[in-house]
């Protein structure tokens, strides 16, 4: 999928999710891409982060770092 | 109530609309004795007994009036004879209705109204179904001893204007009934009587022709009339019916009851019913006579496939079409994977078949790429409302505006899109109830005949959250909130960080009026008199949902009504303007990729293993593909095969290029529809699906209400489409065997709480169920949150108001708004088909005169609307509605295809599009865009390979 989108979308979800206190925000922002996002898409974002193709804000980069760990993991 | 087939009869009508009072007043009528609440007329009070008074100008549907002189009475103790449709009842009154007196004065008034009135009855058009004729026979005329030879009005001339109804005022006998009907049923004021004494007439508008005037054709007239004055065309085409069903209307989301009357297969007429809970017996223009589309030319109702776009459709049996999609899914999902495919439920299908079609898509496809046409939407509403309030559906019942004192419209045009509702909030504002709009267009509830809002807060479009707000910051620093309410009812941490928030002053009407346009003090006292209520109710539209922030916004308003105490009690609340029919039940049925019916995440283990154990299948726990990443991974080879059932997402959804494009990349394209609509053109397989008078089932409204479609004639194409759906998961190898959608309704209530005590024999003896139906509320549910909130404490959530990225720019300086218009529904493919082109046979930008001035634009002028995802041309209509700086166009024609310059913006949390804002220029043109003289030629090309079908057909039948 097109990547600069999803950038877009992630990035705008911590905006609104925005509460001050970045690590609420960051809890919220992964908490609403592993609801509403497809594992596919999720990974995609993760790829490009990791490249450094994605420019994620850091609330929505902190989102995607935690959700890759859980993932790894077996937790998400 | 059962509404199964009933032989034809005129609705009864007691004269007189009900009243409410807890207290009761016996009397006896013509010896039979009666209890009726205060405030009943003895009309109606005899009608309840069973004692029909004969009656012309009085109908229940209408306050009393007084004027036809027939329903006199005898009442023992007073004198004279009192007209029983204006006396109300008292206690011990002894009522008669029949004495030689009242026959004498009843014959005389008949045989005075006959003296000027045709004697054609053998070849009138009401013959039969006439009440006038009705009481000529109840009094026993005999004869006119008047003659006919003087003064009349038998040469009145008929206005044939109106395209659904026929005005013949040599029938008319002015009772007034039609002009009642208009002020008080419809609330447009655009008949009355015209002229004094003989020359009393009706007369439409400034004395017009129908069509010219400002009616809007809701037919509340033609039913209201007792004679043949105002008669519909197909009644004087076709004759009397001769059977009933009542069903529910597959127009908007008021979900209006209707009476189907019939002759066998063909729908006479339809007229709304008056048990109808929705509706109150009233429709619009479209509800009560745009149907034709159901049975128009266009209808394809054979199966057809074809492997190529560019290849001509061939003609094929159900089980060829149902196989070679079957296997073309399946072989996709081989070679590229199980989550290649997915499907898209609609909300103008039934509760039945999207839940059937999620459930294909889950247990068949193994996967849950399923979304519904409600992402385009309501679906910020579904999020905002389920995150602060619990759960993800309006609050009211419509009868609930009856009781606000204070009325809020955001971001909705309910006399153009919800107009039935519409007319039962302007009786409530008649009454004095106050009305605050939100929008950045005057819509005509800002001023009609006898409403006009207290404040229009016309807003820059974009800036919704900024005026929430505001409006929540005047709110609480003024001390306006209802401080017990809140302690009682809502989670106090929550609360604290949202009044923390709301108080900084950067959400002061001050601080926001730089982005929102609105004047501070304007908004300080709109925003007073939502707090003092007392009874104050939100209303809200798709200029809510359909923004970057549309889930803020529908949260914002949910912390508005919670701060001011406005939810869980008749009159208040919020209330979301459901667009199309069955918004709220193809959300319910579990249609978005994330939840399961009833709203319940497939990430919850609990839930999922329910169904699985319920489907016998496993489920995948991980969300799927949104309508819009379906797009975005089809142009990126991920996704390769849909099915569409009765969405139009080629014309419906915004950056047409981009979602064609998408289209045009799948492998197999499934469209079940009634038309070959504009994605079946990019369609590998056509299934032709049943209108909604051809099915059996259910719509869920805007006010939860859940109402039966009832089939009224058998399906063109064979099938209903909850067969189709079946029959293609019995062919990928799932197991379904439904034999009527009361078997789905049941299991859907077997697996869902809040439908748990629904079925269809309920639905027959209630008329209508309002969910949560279940052992708790057996009855149903009118209004949500009365004790507590569905999650238990009403949380508010922080709303920042983040500006669109989609600005004005030197290239781009206009902002684009999208909207509907009353006799157009959504993408056209069922009101283009009907005589509705009559009011609207194009879409058109309005303009500014300012803006046009400078653009040396003319109304009617050819104009270009140019984005940056594209460009249309359509003609200007330079008006005031609009603020300078803002254009306004519908997207109810495929040709001047508003979505060709709407772009991929979309809600934060759904993924809604933002249809609500796009930058754009205007530019006077002489020529059609590339677009579209590209579409142009797709259509013809389409158009031909579809003929072929056609001729193939022919040949195969001769």
């Amino acid at each position: 999928m097109d990547l600069q989108k999803l950038v877009r979308m992630a990035n705008q979800i911590a905006a609104n999710l925005d509460c001050g206190d970045e690590e609420t925000t960051v809890a919220a922002v992964a908490d609403h891409l592993r609801r509403f996002w497809t594992p596919l898409m999720l990974d995609e974002l993760a790829d490009g982060f990791e490249s450094g193709e994605a420019e994620l804000c850091d609330a929505a980069a902190r989102a995607v770092e935690r959700l890759v760990t859980q993932r790894r993991a077996g937790t998400a | 109530m059962s509404g199964a087939y009933q032989r034809y009869a005129r609705a009864a009508d007691l004269g007189t609309p009900a009243r409410e009072s807890a207290e009761s007043v016996g009397l006896t009528v013509d010896g039979v004795a009666v209890t009726v609440p205060v405030g009943t007329t003895v009309l109606r009070a005899a009608a309840l007994a069973g004692i029909n008074i004969p009656k012309l100008c009085a109908s229940d549907m209408l306050e009393p009036f007084g004027s036809c002189r027939l329903c006199l009475v005898e009442i023992g103790g007073m004198k004279g004879l009192p007209a029983s449709c204006t006396t109300e009842v008292r206690e011990g009154m002894q009522v008669s209705t029949q004495t030689p007196r009242l026959a004498r004065i009843r014959r005389n008034v008949m045989e005075l109204y006959i003296s000027d009135h045709p004697l054609d009855c053998l070849t009138c058009p009401t013959n039969g179904d006439c009440e006038l004729q009705e009481m000529a026979g109840a009094v026993g005329l005999r004869e006119v001893r008047y003659g006919f030879d003087g003064a009349n009005h038998l040469d009145a001339a008929k206005d044939t204007s109106n395209p659904y109804f026929t005005f013949d005022p040599s029938k008319c006998i002015v009772c007034s009934r039609c002009v009642r009907a208009c002020e008080e049923v419809q609330g447009t004021f655009a008949l009355t009587i015209d002229g004094r004494g003989f020359d009393s007439k009706v007369a439409a508008g400034q004395d017009q022709p129908f069509l010219d005037s400002e009616c809007v054709s809701c037919g509340a007239c033609v039913q209201a009339c007792p004679t043949a004055t105002l008669t519909e065309n197909s009644l004087i085409e076709l004759g009397v019916p001769e059977h009933t069903v009542i069903t529910t209307c597959a127009y908007c989301g008021v979900g209006c009851s209707f009476r189907a009357e019939v002759k066998g297969q063909e729908v006479v007429r339809m007229v709304p019913n008056k048990d109808g809970h929705a509706n109150h017996g009233h429709s619009c223009v479209k509800g009560r006579f745009a149907f034709g589309y159901a049975t128009h030319r266009d209808r394809i109702t054979r199966p057809m496939v074809r492997d190529s776009i560019r290849e001509p459709w061939r003609e094929v049996s159900w089980e060829e079409a149902i196989g070679f999609a079957a296997g073309k899914l399946r072989e996709i999902q081989a070679r590229y994977g199980r989550g290649a495919i997915g499907g898209i439920t609609s909300s103008r299908c039934t509760n039945e078949e999207t839940y059937l079609v999620q459930k294909l898509v889950r247990a068949a496809f193994g996967n849950n790429n399923v979304d519904t046409c409600a992402r385009v939407c309501h679906s910020p509403t579904g999020y905002g409302l389920k995150s602060t309030l619990g759960e993800s559906a309006g609050t009211q019942a419509f009868d609930s505006v009856m009781k606000a004192d204070v009325i809020v419209v955001i971001g909705a045009n309910p006399t153009d899109a919800h107009p039935v509702f519409a007319s039962q909030m302007k009786r409530r504002l008649r009454q004095g109830a106050k009305l605050i709009v939100i929008d950045p267009r005057r819509i005509d509830l800002v001023r009609s005949p006898h409403v006009q809002a207290d404040y229009h807060l016309a807003l820059r479009p974009g800036t919704n959250v900024a005026m929430i707000n505001a409006l929540a910051h005047v709110v609480l620093s003024e001390g306006l909130e209802a401080r017990e309410y809140i302690e009682r009812r809502c989670d106090l941490d929550a609360y604290r960080d949202w009044r923390r928030f709301i108080l900084d002053p950067k959400n002061s009407p001050e601080a926001t009026e730089q982005d929102t346009g609105v004047p501070a003090e304007m908004v300080r006292a709109a925003a007073r008199l939502y707090a003092a209520g007392p009874n104050s109710a939100i209303y809200y539209g798709l200029g809510v949902s359909e923004h970057s922030q549309g889930s803020t916004m529908v949260m914002g308003i949910a912390n508005l009504a919670m701060a001011t105490g406005n939810l869980g009690r008749e009159g208040t609340g919020v209330s979301p303007l459901r667009g199309q029919n069955n918004v709220q039940g193809s959300c319910d049925m579990g249609s978005f990729p994330h939840e399961l019916p009833g709203y319940r995440h497939i990430g919850d283990p609990s839930v999922r293993t329910q169904f699985a154990d319920a489907w016998g299948v496993q489920l995948d726990p991980d969300p799927g593909l949104r309508i819009p990443n379906m797009f975005d991974a089809a142009v990126a080879g991920q996704f390769r095969g849909l099915y569409v059932q009765g969405e139009d997402v080629a014309q419906s959804d915004p950056d047409t290029q981009h979602v064609t494009k998408a289209l045009s990349a799948l492998d197999c394209l499934i469209v079940q529809d009634l038309f070959l609509n504009e994605t079946a053109k990019f369609a590998h397989v056509f299934l032709p699906g049943s209108s909604f008078l051809e099915k059996n089932g259910t719509f869920t409204n805007a006010e939860r209400r859940i109402s039966p479609v009832r089939k009224v004639m058998e399906p063109l194409g064979g099938l209903e489409d909850w067969e189709i759906t079946q029959a293609l998961a019995n062919a990928m190898g799932y197991p379904m065997h439904y034999s009527h959608p009361s078997e789905i309704m049941d299991e859907i209530a077997r697996l869902t709480p809040t439908f748990a005590g629904v079925s269809y024999a309920k639905l027959d003896a209630l008329g209508s169920i309002q969910w949560p139906c279940n052992a708790a509320a057996e009855q149903g549910t009118p209004t949500m949150h009365v004790d507590e909130f569905v999650r238990g404490k009403g949380l508010f959530r922080l709303t920042p108001y983040v500006p669109t990225d989609e600005r004005t720019t030197p290239m781009y300086p206009l902002l684009l708004t999208t909207g509907r218009i009353l006799s157009q529904y959504n993408v056209g493919a069922q009101t283009r088909r009907t005589a509705n082109v009559a009011w609207h046979d194009e879409d058109v930008l309005e303009i500014h005169p300012h803006d046009a001035e400078q653009r040396g634009i003319r109304p009617g002028d050819w104009v270009g609307l140019k984005s940056r995802a594209g460009e249309t041309v359509l003609r200007a209509g330079v008006t005031t509605r609009v603020t300078p700086g803002v254009v306004y166009t519908t997207f109810h024609h495929p040709e001047s295809a508003a979505n060709v310059v709407t772009t991929d913006n979309s809600d934060w949390a759904t993924n809604c599009p933002e249809y609500k804002v796009t930058a754009v220029q205007v530019t006077k043109v002489a020529k059609l865009s590339d677009w579209q003289e590209r579409q142009r030629r797709f259509t013809e090309e389409q158009a031909e390979l579809l003929r072929h079908a056609m001729a193939t057909q022919d040949s195969t039948e001769d």
